[in-house]
């Protein structure tokens, strides 16, 4: 026999489809608009954090994005694609204005300043030494891709850090699977070009010391 | 396999670890092209280094604080609408509700009007002075009398006693019917219009005199027309 429902739980059928729970959002309907925000909110969330490297900004992203599916919800046409396209496009349009807003502000190698506070960190077990060197890795990575074009950065958020296959990342990103491929491969050009100029500078300091 | 599609296939993690035609080739451009095996080198660290960065990140949502905000946004957007959707509604019901009014107004208006016409036309035909039957009687009299405004005509042919101007229909109980022949332009002096052309003509009628020998009502009998 089945508990009785908690309070707070939701009383609509988690397999139900998006667009069945967007029109009944657009009636009212909270319980269909939280159902829709939880199914959706994590993969936006992620995807606004690596794009803008700021967790103050995907949050805000993230909170741009649903509320067009409440004051808008006929902006979305079921027949046009998957909701979740339709609400990766929306993020890629705020997190372009988010970056034309801010230009310069990209977070680099101080976290605790620029919004990466609440950026996970990966716990090693590890000597300390071989973790500051592993977090110094990472940080460089993370820099080297927020510093990627907003093209193959989306790429390479979608395809190798969400670790999503290039149909699912083209169906999202609303772009043949041809173009990922490409974008992907020239941001692993510049990533590599660009770990490698990283890893060389310190041996020049070293070396002129 | 040249390195250009060496390096468009590398992409794929599956790439070496895999057994088919492709690898096989990839995996002997390997061995033969040390500057993309260095490429490889270098993109599988890349990959591994993307691959931890991704995991920490994995499992990140939004704050709860978002949801929050955006559950009381949908709350007072959803509650205004349906305010305004209640004020609409009234609005609409009150809008009709006056219109409905206005026409039943309108409707009685025009009945009573209709009414108004109706009874006019038969007054006007009641009041009308005929003078040719006398077989009605002398106390057969128009119990209405006459009406401010309407003539009283000489010629009438309804038979029946019509109230002289200024008689009360309540007189008549003790009055007498006398039998005069005199001009028709006499009738004027009691009242009456009397047509010009005729006014010297001689005409008998029968007069309806009071006890205080005042001429009450006049009926015109047929002969006299």
């Amino acid at each position: 026999m089945k508990a009785g429902r908690q309070p707070g739980e939701m009383q609509i059928d988690s397999s139900e489809r998006d667009d069945v729970l967007l029109r009944r959002s657009a009636n009212g309907d909270e319980e269909a608009f939280t159902l829709l925000y939880r199914r959706h909110q994590a993969p936006i969330y992620r995807f606004a954090l690596r794009m803008t490297g700021n967790t103050w900004a995907a949050e805000e992203i993230v909170q741009d994005v649903f509320m067009t599916l409440v004051r808008e919800p006929k902006k979305y046409d079921a027949e046009r694609g998957a909701l979740g396209a339709f609400l990766y496009g929306v993020a890629r349009n705020r997190i372009m204005k988010h970056q034309e807003r801010l230009p310069r502000e990209v977070p680099l190698l101080n976290p605790e300043d620029d919004g990466f506070a609440g950026y996970p960190q990966a716990v090693d077990s590890a000597t300390p030494a071989h973790w500051a060197e592993l977090r110094e890795r990472r940080d460089h990575v993370r820099a080297a891709v927020l510093e990627l074009p907003a093209d193959f950065r989306e790429a390479v958020a979608l395809c190798l850090l969400e670790e999503m296959s290039y149909e699912e990342a083209a169906e999202s990103l609303q772009c043949p699977v041809g173009t990922i491929r490409s974008r992907l491969h020239r941001g692993r050009a510049l990533l590599l070009a660009k770990l490698e100029m990283l890893r060389d500078t310190p041996k020049r300091a070293n070396g002129t010391r | 396999m040249t390195c250009e599609e060496f390096q468009m296939a590398d992409l794929d993690s599956r790439l070496i670890a895999e057994e088919g035609p492709l690898q096989q080739a990839a995996r002997q451009h390997l061995l033969e092209c040390p500057h993309c095996a260095a490429l490889h080198e270098n993109w599988q660290a890349l990959r591994t280094d993307l691959h931890a960065l991704g995991a920490e990140t994995r499992e990140v949502e939004a704050p709860s604080r978002v949801e929050l905000r955006l559950r009381q946004e949908f709350r007072t957007k959803h509650k205004t609408l349906k305010r305004r959707r209640v004020a609409l509604v009234s609005a609409w019901a009150l809008a009709g509700a006056a219109v409905v009014l206005c026409a039943i107004t309108w409707f009685n208006w025009r009945l009573q009007q209709g009414q108004i016409a109706n009874m006019q036309q038969t007054r006007g035909g009641q009041s009308t002075v005929t003078a040719a039957n006398s077989t009605g009687g002398a106390q057969h009299v128009n119990p209405a009398g006459p009406e401010l405004g309407e003539v009283l005509m000489a010629f009438n042919d309804s038979g029946e006693f019509t109230l002289l101007p200024g008689t009360m229909p309540g007189s008549l109980d003790d009055a007498t019917v006398v039998h005069v022949q005199m001009q028709r332009g006499a009738l004027g002096a009691l009242g009456l219009t009397v047509n010009e052309e005729h006014a010297a003509d001689w005409i008998q009628l029968d007069l309806l005199v009071g006890a205080d020998g005042q001429p009450q009502a006049v009926r015109l009998p047929a002969s006299s027309n």
